[in-house]
């Protein structure tokens, strides 16, 4: 295990260019490559702004501010996911010829996400500027969300990598799972409109602490909108409980794509 | 000296699932349906157990799915083993991936860096090893151009160059060298035997025996995934040839005798060829039969191997159905590619034939035969004088001749060479 990791580490020069190689193919190919990393959330904030503030009239200030603080993180973690799930299998010819830590590849996808997640929050930033939201100290806090959220996301992009070998729909299903996902996720919605006393056969459920529980993008996205949209620390154990759900589930993810590893070679 | 590659009892099996499950899709339906997941573990290596020192080059010869590539792999740890352990000293490089890993949007600049860091070398290795890659791959001119633009020759050209500069300490090569032109190909081939003479550990696998025994030390013959032998590559390569050989010649005899057996219980025999393609075995009116033929070698052993110039004797054995008169024996020895090399007969030789009993065997003799290098087949006959055929078997068996001049043609006349010459000092 441990050695597993210090061979990860001496490859971390594989990681690095496996990432730029990402990050040259998406830029290098469009012209617009960049401005179209930025375009997209634009795009999507003007939509959703229009449907919700003009159609829904609901009244949340600084709507697109509200929308971006956990569109571009919910974006980043879906566009993370389904590449990690590509990722192996679609590096077939080089899994059958060449040894290398295979967890390199969920790796190297999940970083340059990251990295187009950096990029496209340059929106945000300007989003915040254009609506005036004031920048507190608690955007202080931003790196740790970020860090944990990466850990999250690795986890879900290991172990869907994985199955991803042994059975090829796993990508197709993953699809409309992350397409229920993101509508059960509260990005263009506040929790607030989840009811905290529903009866369920008799039972009385607080559907949002439930949320929080079962879903910790939804636990992520409140602690981004924390310190972005409302500049306040998330609360600390209300944290702590989700950074330890992320990384239980990284190391689970992790556990399990060393394990199925092994068998990738001979699956394919 | 330290051992750089051992396999200890290495087994590796592998699952054939005949109808496995490719997604969750096909897993439902085979679970409603109830069908059985048919399983057959198949053993690519059972028990395999040797030792590479360092310095050494080691061949691996066999036949087709014998196991080679899976001893590869397992060197370079693509695949692991169901039992037994394998253990490699240092980097292992392989010219199995010729341009594995290339990205064919990316520049040949970028991508030699990523493929040294496929290969586990670090960015500064890289920047010492660039420009010698470069020029190794003759691509100065195309370094910054996409990949998708190279052609194949020049794709595999800087894989072959990425993959021998990161400075392995055990290389594998696997039938690469097929790569590129022949100023390239020779190229290779030089770096390879530069590589040997600096002491890196080689492991090379191929079907060509000459560059296996004029490179490796020893040589590794694997035969349905077990060690048949290992040992001094010239020994091995010639006791392998001689399995092959004997192989082929038992499988062309039994097809030469399954096709006798039909065309014995047809009407009488053709007695012409029906047409002139060298496979139509055997035809004629049997007055005479052959019923059987063997080479043997100077120990009077029945043998399909030869070293060029050796003694051998080609035995026939012989049935006289009906008295004719003056049975004419004859030989013919043609090379794999139809070249007629040698025929005789014994009306040719002026040897009488009258007078034989019923049945006996007759014996040519060639105290040397100098024949070059290659695959032969023989052709045994006995006819009458006007040439009408009693028994005429094409493509009676097939053997090989080997040898260690590599001279070209079809055969060696005895020669010498004087040099200087001068005509007092030649008797002729």
């Amino acid at each position: 295990m441990l050695s597993r990791l210090a061979e990860l580490f001496q490859y971390r020069e594989l990681i690095k260019n496996l990432v730029a190689r990402d990050l040259k193919v998406r830029y290098r190919h469009s012209v617009l490559g960049f401005l179209w990393c930025l375009g997209n959330p634009l795009l999507m904030t003007l939509v959703f702004t229009v449907v919700f503030t003009v159609l829904l009239r609901s009244n949340i200030p600084k709507f697109p501010v509200f929308l971006l603080c956990a569109l571009l993180p919910w974006n980043f973690f879906s566009t993370a996911v389904v590449g990690a799930i590509n990722s192996v299998v679609g590096n077939e010819a080089l899994i059958n010829k060449v040894y290398f830590p295979r967890e390199i590849l969920p790796i190297a996808v999940v970083l340059s996400n990251l990295v187009n997640f950096l990029l496209a929050s340059l929106v945000l930033l300007g989003m915040l500027l254009v609506f005036r939201t004031p920048l507190t100290p608690a955007l202080l806090f931003l790196p740790l969300v970020i860090i944990v959220q990466v850990a999250f996301t690795l986890g879900v992009g290991f172990f869907l990598a994985s199955v991803n070998v042994f059975f090829r729909d796993t990508a197709i299903i993953m699809e409309t799972v992350l397409l229920a996902w993101f509508f059960l996720t509260p990005v263009f919605y506040p929790i607030e409109v989840l009811p905290q006393h529903y009866s369920l056969l008799g039972l009385d459920l607080d559907v949002r602490r439930l949320m929080y529980i079962v879903n910790p993008m939804a636990s992520l996205a409140a602690s981004y909108r924390d310190v972005l949209y409302s500049g306040v620390l998330p609360g600390l154990d209300f944290f702590a409980r989700t950074a330890v759900t992320a990384f239980a589930v990284l190391a689970l993810g992790y556990l399990f794509f060393i394990r199925t590893s092994r068998l990738f070679q001979e699956a394919m | 000296m330290a051992t750089a590659v051992c396999f200890d009892n290495v087994s590796k099996r592998f699952i054939l699932h005949h109808e496995r499950p490719r997604s969750f899709q096909e897993w439902a339906i085979q679970t409603i349906q109830r069908r059985a997941n048919m399983r057959e573990p198949f053993w690519a290596l059972r028990d395999v157990s040797f030792s590479v020192e360092q310095g050494e080059m080691l061949g691996i010869i066999g036949e087709n799915g014998a196991g080679k590539s899976t001893v590869l792999k397992l060197i370079s740890r693509i695949l692991e083993p169901t039992s037994g352990r394998v253990s490699v000293q240092g980097r292992v490089s392989a010219l199995i991936e010729l341009g594995a890993g290339f990205h064919p949007d990316l520049t040949g600049r970028e991508n030699i860096y990523l493929n040294g860091s496929i290969l586990g070398l670090s960015k500064r290795e890289m920047d010492r090893q660039f420009a010698a890659i470069v020029d190794f791959a003759e691509m100065e001119r195309f370094i910054d151009t996409p990949v998708k633009h190279y052609s194949s020759g020049m794709y595999a050209r800087l894989g072959f160059a990425v993959a021998i500069h990161v400075h392995p300490d055990v290389l594998l090569i696997d039938e690469v060298l097929a790569v590129g032109d022949e100023a390239f190909q020779k190229k290779c081939l030089e770096r390879i035997n530069e590589l040997r003479r600096l002491g890196r550990t080689i492991i090379y696998v191929s079907h060509n025996l000459g560059t296996v025994e004029e490179f490796c030390h020893r040589v590794l013959w694997l035969e349905a995934g077990a060690v048949r032998g290992l040992g001094p590559a010239r020994e091995m390569t010639s006791r392998y040839l001689l399995s092959v050989h004997e192989k082929e010649g038992k499988v062309a005899l039994a097809a030469h005798h399954a096709q006798v057996a039909t065309s014995d219980s047809g009407p009488p025999a053709t007695p012409e060829p029906s047409s002139n393609d060298r496979t139509s075995r055997r035809w004629g009116s049997r007055d005479v039969e052959i019923p059987a033929a063997c080479i043997r070698n100077a120990a009077g052993e029945e043998a399909y191997l030869f070293e060029s110039g050796e003694a051998v004797a080609i035995e026939i054995a012989y049935r006289v159905h009906r008295p004719v008169e003056e049975p004419v024996f004859g030989i013919g020895i043609y090379r794999n590619d139809g070249v007629w090399c040698y025929g005789t007969n014994t009306d040719i030789d002026g040897i009488p034939t009258s007078g034989l009993s019923d049945q006996g065997v007759v014996r040519i003799l060639f105290p040397s035969l100098p024949l070059l290098e290659g695959s032969y087949t023989l052709d045994v006959a006995v006819h009458a004088r006007d040439g009408y055929p009693y028994d005429y078997h094409r493509n009676y068996c097939t053997f090989a001749v080997r040898s260690r001049v590599k001279d070209a043609g079809v055969f060696r006349p005895p020669h010498r060479w004087i040099i200087p010459y001068t005509s007092e000092k030649m008797g002729l």
